[in-house]
């Protein structure tokens, strides 16, 4: 399965860039989750408790961030498994100055399988599409404070 | 399968199982069970306590209130598709229940259990949004009501709120020269709507079109209402063409879902043919001036 989409962050690009690979901020703005180590350089052990209404599921999974070109590109890959399934994917994400801020391009490509895939096969684009749309909102107040302006670094 | 360990409690009134939900943040209610207990034997939900509001007397029940139709939340699909007073005031309602699942998930799954479970493929959200439902929500603050356009806001996600519930549904009772219609394109295994559209509409009396309101389902990550349909529709002459031009717009500024069965493109077309189809319907079914 593919996501993509771009996103627009009313900030410069290098903040933005910082923001989306700094731990801290990636573990308070991905949905669910509840932490992420650094196991090694750019690579980390996550715990997600993720869901999506009555569902939920809690994954387990190592995420490296991979050809690091701050400020405008890096990889991401997510190797997760839990009760309901597993899930495997590599995420790009593209940084473009625009309109006096940010837009993130990003494009997913996920492999979800087990029970989840199973049974839930005709909801998880949609969920996937409605977690990376809450990741971008909590991105969004990181960075700007919610107000739409920048914060003083 | 079997579902993980949980505690099972039975409420006799609404407050009591507001009271139990209050003192458990993983509580779930279950009142029909039929989307709930699926998720429960695969393991993808484990709720610690399930509260049963399914037998609550007086949350079952189809009246006349105030000029519109309440509906209690625990009423089931099959009360609704069989009620006599419905199939005379809002035959909408009747004819969209008898859509839902099979007859034994007719008989056990509940309006308000399905519209709070919110699935991107449910029915019921569909006619919600064309006969503009008010969801009546309780908590122990008191009730508070939300119109349907406000009530659905993602894959799964209501605007209930932890500690709330569903009470009732009210919908205004249809007046004048309106027509209703709900068409499906069932999908062959599970009976979900691939796309469902619901079509609501009134004409004036020289046979054009007063209001329309309509609600589609299956094509997104929710329930939506189709405002350029509806504004194309809104005071035009009803034959073939305008249908079909309005129709056009049904999958306007949608992010359709894709699955196995259908892709995101198709969905989209499908939302097209099937608005048309119930905008059709819906005028054939207009009592004759």
């Amino acid at each position: 399965m593919k996501i993509e989409g771009t996103h627009e962050i009313k900030a410069p690009r290098e903040v933005v860039y910082q923001a989306i690979t700094d731990p801290q901020i990636l573990q308070r703005c991905i949905p669910g989750c509840q932490s992420l180590d650094k196991t090694e350089e750019n690579t980390y052990i996550a715990t997600m408790k993720a869901g999506v209404g009555s569902v939920k599921g809690t994954f387990k999974g190592n995420v490296r961030l991979e050809d690091m070109q701050p400020p405008t590109h890096y990889r991401m890959t997510v190797d997760g498994k839990g009760a309901p399934g597993f899930v495997k994917g590599t995420g790009i994400f593209n940084l473009e100055e625009r309109n006096g801020g940010t837009a993130i391009a990003y494009e997913g490509e996920m492999k979800v399988g087990g029970v989840i895939a199973g049974v839930g096969q005709r909801m998880i684009e949609a969920a996937a599409k409605m977690l990376a749309h809450q990741f971008f909102t909590s991105l969004d107040k990181e960075i700007s404070g919610g107000d739409g302006k920048p914060v003083a670094q | 399968m079997i579902p993980a360990q949980f505690d099972y409690v039975r409420a006799n009134t609404i407050d009591e199982a507001l009271a139990l939900l209050a003192q458990n943040e993983d509580a779930k209610i279950l009142a029909g069970g039929h989307s709930l207990l699926p998720a429960m034997k695969l393991r993808l939900a484990m709720p610690s306590l399930l509260v049963d509001i399914g037998r609550i007397k007086d949350l079952a029940y189809i009246r006349e209130e105030n000029g519109g139709i309440v509906i209690g939340a625990a009423t089931t699909h099959y009360q609704i598709e069989s009620s006599d007073l419905l199939k005379t005031i809002c035959p909408l309602l009747p004819q969209c229940a008898g859509h839902i699942g099979d007859v034994q998930v007719r008989n056990k799954g509940t309006i308000g259990g399905s519209v709070a479970h919110a699935d991107p493929a449910g029915d019921w959200p569909a006619a919600m949004i064309a006969l503009n439902a008010e969801m009546i929500i309780a908590s122990k603050s008191g009730e508070r009501s939300v119109k349907a356009d406000d009530f659905f806001v993602d894959l799964m996600t209501t605007a209930i709120e932890a500690g709330e519930i569903l009470r009732e549904i009210r919908v205004s009772k249809p007046g004048g020269r309106t027509g209703h219609s709900y068409v499906k394109m069932h999908h062959p295994a599970s009976g979900f709507a691939v796309v469902g559209v619901a079509a609501n509409l009134s004409l004036t009396s020289d046979g054009k079109c007063e209001r329309a309101s309509i609600g589609i389902t299956g094509v997104a990550a929710k329930a939506f209402r189709p405002n350029g349909v509806e504004s194309a529709l809104n005071g035009a002459a009803l034959n073939d063409e305008t249908i079909a031009s309005a129709a056009a717009h049904a999958a306007d500024d949608i992010e359709a879902n894709g699955d196995l069965f259908a892709s995101a493109d198709y969905r989209k077309h499908l939302a097209e043919v099937y608005t048309r189809r119930a905008i059709s319907a819906a005028i054939k079914s207009v009592p004759p001036a």
